[in-house]
């Protein structure tokens, strides 16, 4: 089939598919982000307990192949009796996964801060949240722009893992497949796909660097 | 100002501080009083730096008491907190807050320890920033400042505070010459105003001019302790002589 004739047949299959790519990507990040921030700061507490547990959680999910966290939460869950729908696990694994790497990028940001303006913070009586609020993660933050915003891509990327469930309507990969088993689409329907993640991957890459430049700290 | 009713601002009562086993403070004692400037010098490695940062705590100690007016300093939580903000520091490398303005630098302390509304806190920022001469730089961020002008931010940091004592660690070692009279000269004005002040220098002019008293530290220890007239024409030990020496070698 030719990119017109797939269109016409499938242009709001497509549409659709395109949609719940984007709140998978959008919802997960912006639930990775406040996980991340989260992770971050009981990394640098001073609570050994704390720092343990999160550095502990960042190890597991940095490390765990996203298809496996999927298959758990799908397969191993309903063990426990907890059955989820598959649009809220394929959520959960693509939270996950990118909070564990936004807390690296947060604690790399940190790293610029330099130990000078913390104890300014100390010496002017600030309590460790306070210091975490106003001095800290506001650096963090903004010197991780470009990393974060290479997160929201690979989170994007991660959220194909959505074709490995039956999910109604289903995502930008899982399309390729339904094409496939209800009529010839070939490698083009494949293309149409890709050309839509490769797009919108270039605009958060634009996005992300007016982002950074706007808010880079001066040093 | 030596009347028999002085406050004592800072109490410190044998201090004992190691780094591993290097012994930095060797049973320090020292009081500070109101409106006392107390000039430390020593040579490099003395304990000088580490003295001044125990005094709000940014380094532990390992035995002894430190008394900021009339009450002891905690190991930590919300009390030292507290009494660290009576405390004010400046630092060698300014230590400003690099993502902040220049007034958001001098109003975060007061509106977030002290709980200032901003309206408040920001004329008080801004009346303090003319007082060292930077008003009209309250809009930049700091790495669009010289040295000087950073630093004399920082001080006026501090002050937004309403300390009852100034520490200053080598407040401008980290200058360039040109700027270092600029800083000076704002600390020689507070010293006249009456603030309490504990600083550590190199600036032996400076010394003599505004101190009321030179401390002398060697190894961990305080060596003299002796009005500036006293100290420098007539050291008492050799320690002294030999580090006053060292430091006319440097200057020639
Ligand atoms: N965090 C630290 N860990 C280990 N040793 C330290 C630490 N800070 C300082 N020291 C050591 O403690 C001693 C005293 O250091 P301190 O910085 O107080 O000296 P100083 O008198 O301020 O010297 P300078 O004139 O060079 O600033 C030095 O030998 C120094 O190497
Ligand atoms: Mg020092």
């Amino acid at each position: 089939m030719t990119i017109q004739e797939l269109l016409a047949q499938f242009g709001d299959k497509y549409l659709q598919a395109l949609i719940t790519t984007y709140q998978l990507t959008f919802i997960s990040f912006f639930l990775a982000t406040i996980l991340g921030v989260i992770i971050t700061v009981m990394r640098v507490s001073p609570i050994r307990p704390l720092q343990i547990a999160a550095d502990f959680y960042v190890q597991i999910f940095r490390n765990i192949p996203g298809a496996a966290l999927l298959i758990l939460l799908v397969y191993a869950l309903p063990y426990l009796n907890i059955v989820l729908p598959y649009f809220t696990a394929v959520l959960i694994a693509t939270t996950l996964i990118p909070s564990s790497f936004c807390s690296e990028y947060l604690m790399s940001g940190m790293n610029t801060i330099g130990a000078g303006q913390i104890e300014a913070a100390r010496s002017l009586g600030m309590t460790f949240m306070q210091m975490i609020r106003h001095v800290v993660m506001p650096q963090a933050i903004r010197s991780s722009v470009l990393p974060m915003t290479n997160l929201l891509v690979a989170t994007m990327l991660t959220t194909a893992l959505a074709s490995q469930v039956p999910l109604n309507p289903t995502d930008l990969t899982g399309i390729v497949s339904y094409i496939n088993t209800h009529a010839v689409g070939g490698i083009t329907a494949f293309l149409i796909s890709a050309v839509l993640y490769c797009g919108t991957a270039v605009i958060i890459g634009q996005i992300g660097n007016q982002i950074d430049r706007k808010v880079r700290i001066l040093r | 100002m030596a009347t028999n009713e002085q406050t004592a601002i800072i109490e410190l009562k044998h201090i004992d501080k190691h780094f591993g086993s290097l012994h930095v403070l060797k049973d320090i004692n020292l009081t500070v009083h109101k409106g006392e400037v107390v000039v430390i010098i020593g040579p490099s490695g003395s304990g000088k730096s580490t003295l001044c940062r125990t005094i709000n705590r940014l380094e532990t100690i390992d035995s002894g008491e430190i008394v900021i007016d009339g009450d002891i300093l905690p190991q930590e939580g919300k009390k030292l907190a507290r009494l660290r903000s009576e405390v004010g520091m400046v630092f060698q490398s300014f230590n400003l807050f690099a993502h902040k303005t220049i007034l958001d630098n001098v109003t975060i302390g007061p509106r977030e320890v002290l709980g200032t509304p901003k309206k408040k806190a920001e004329e008080e920022a801004m009346a303090l920033l003319k007082r060292v001469g930077v008003e009209n730089q309250a809009k930049k961020v700091p790495a669009q400042l010289s040295g000087g002008q950073q630093q004399r931010v920082a001080i006026a940091r501090s002050l937004a505070m309403h300390p009852k004592v100034m520490l200053f660690d080598e407040p401008t070692s980290a200058l360039d010459p040109e700027m270092i009279g600029e800083v000076l000269d704002v600390m020689t004005e507070l010293a006249r105003e009456g603030m309490t002040m504990v600083i550590v220098t190199h600036e032996m002019n400076f010394a003599r001019r505004v101190a009321d008293r030179i401390i002398f530290m060697d190894e961990g220890r305080i060596l003299e302790e002796n009005e500036p007239e006293a100290f420098f024409s007539a050291p008492g030990t050799q320690r002294a002589k030999d580090f006053l020496n060292t430091l006319k070698e440097r200057d020639r």
